[in-house]
């Protein structure tokens, strides 16, 4: 079930990337970035609302798969929140010629990779009994996705340069971006399921060892 | 409610009575709060090129109060680790909310002693001037104290009942505080008038671009944590 999300998403992708290399070309070549960057945009977000409800479930049942399921998918919220940044790093020296520059769409895509940053970081430096990591771990969660609306309203306050200049004008373009984000959504679920059994297992090896 | 207030009062006579006698925190607070005006203040020299003075004054402030605030929220519950004072604490007849209500109180206001302190101080070494907004300048100061003392108090106990290191607790606490922090200059800015108010105002600005909505924003800010932190403690502490 597993192997057929991921070859699924992949072949999606490859689709996606076919098309915006050929009918689906956006002129001047910098922007077909927006391919990777979009998709992965939509994923660091998604990714944060299974670490919410994950983080609730893991202090309301007290279950370890969900205390799993949210380590996991900040992990994997990470990468897309790191790609995200990168690509839209270059997007930026490409279209405006600078790396970054305070604007309401950077901030808010800086500040999400450092929520997911620390989260990691406490994850990984907690002492103590693995409940009371969980449970402390599942409170940052709960607050950083608090901050995340509060993000997107406080960065209205610095001036915008990040605004869409041009549309998508061909089917073919639209049909890229869709089968990319669909693909990207789908492989962001499959490495989330994966993390998750594999810290599963990882637990129950330490503790077969432990016996 | 009757309950609510002694348990309150109780706490926090007896953190005020602590910080009084033993002098602490509150010390350590204002000179770690003076060096960093003074190192902004001797790379800010006016008259030369780059930012002028209301800018880095505005951002003393607002670092000399998050990581002076970070010490007092620091030392607040490190006292109770000593001697097993916490076991004491939550054993008490008192909801844990409570515990966590009077502590972010006490933190609130060692922070505002700390800030009547260093806010003349920033205001005269940079030369600032509010324009007769006095009112406004508190208000945010004042926002801005009950924001980072309330992640901070929660994130401290947290942080000192597991023994972390306290590196972690000051990277927790300000990456929460960071949307809150983007108003929170803006607002100071424009009070200093180095964002005159029709440029504040102005469509660059989207919908949120005067002092009102700042400060509105603040408001909510610390609403929003203020109530989820203290829901939230009773998780944080439990054995």
């Amino acid at each position: 079930m597993r192997r057929l999300l991921f070859t699924l998403a992949f072949v999606l992708l490859i689709v996606s990337t076919w098309i915006g290399l050929t009918e689906g070309q956006i002129v001047p070549v910098a922007r077909n970035i927006l391919y990777v960057h979009v998709p992965n945009s939509v994923c660091a977000l998604l990714c944060f609302v299974v670490l919410l409800v994950a983080s609730i479930g893991y202090l309301t049942t007290g279950r370890q798969t969900w205390d799993q399921a949210a380590a996991a998918s900040a992990e994997v919220g990470f990468v897309f929140a790191t790609i995200l940044n990168a690509t839209g790093m270059l997007f930026s020296r490409a279209e405006w010629n600078v790396w970054w520059t305070p604007s309401p769409r950077l901030v808010t895509s800086a500040i999400l990779w450092f929520l997911y940053a620390v989260y990691l970081i406490l994850r990984i430096s907690l002492p103590g009994s693995r409940h009371r990591k969980a449970r402390l771990c599942a409170v940052f969660g709960i607050l950083a996705f608090l901050d995340v609306p509060l993000v997107f309203v406080s960065a209205r306050f610095i001036p915008d340069i990040h605004r869409p200049s041009f549309r998508l004008d061909s089917a073919w373009q639209t049909a890229a971006l869709m089968l990319g984000m669909a693909g990207t959504v789908l492989l962001a679920g499959a490495l989330i399921w994966l993390r998750t059994s594999l810290l599963r297992s990882s637990l129950r090896l330490e503790e077969e060892l432990l016996r | 409610m009757r309950d609510l207030y002694r348990g309150l009062r109780a706490i926090l006579v007896k953190d005020i009575a602590v910080e009084l006698r033993a002098r602490q925190v509150l010390p350590t607070m204002v000179v770690l709060g003076m060096l960093i005006v003074f190192i902004l203040r001797m790379v800010s020299e006016p008259g030369s090129a780059g930012v002028g003075a209301p800018v880095m004054g505005a951002a003393a402030l607002w670092i000399a109060f998050l990581f002076s605030g970070l010490l007092a929220q620091e030392r607040s519950f490190a006292a109770e680790q000593q001697n097993g004072c916490i076991d004491g604490l939550l054993l008490a007849p008192l909801d844990v909310g409570t515990i966590y209500l009077a502590k972010l109180l006490a933190n609130v206001i060692v922070l505002t002693i700390f800030e009547v302190i260093v806010v003349p101080i920033v205001m005269m070494s940079f030369d600032l001037h509010v324009a007769g907004r006095w009112r406004w300048l508190v208000v945010v100061l004042l926002l801005g104290n009950v924001g980072i003392s309330s992640i901070g108090t929660l994130f401290s106990a947290a942080v000192q009942l597991t023994r972390t290191r306290g590196s972690l607790l000051s990277i927790v606490v300000l990456v929460i505080l960071m949307p809150m922090m983007i108003p929170a200059s803006f607002a100071l800015l424009v009070l200093f008038g180095a964002m005159p108010d029709h440029v504040a105002g102005s469509s660059s600005f989207a919908f949120v671009g005067s002092l009102r909505a700042a400060v509105g924003y603040m408001l909510a800010f610390d609403a929003v944590f203020v109530v989820a932190c203290w829901l939230l403690f009773g998780v944080v502490v439990e054995e």
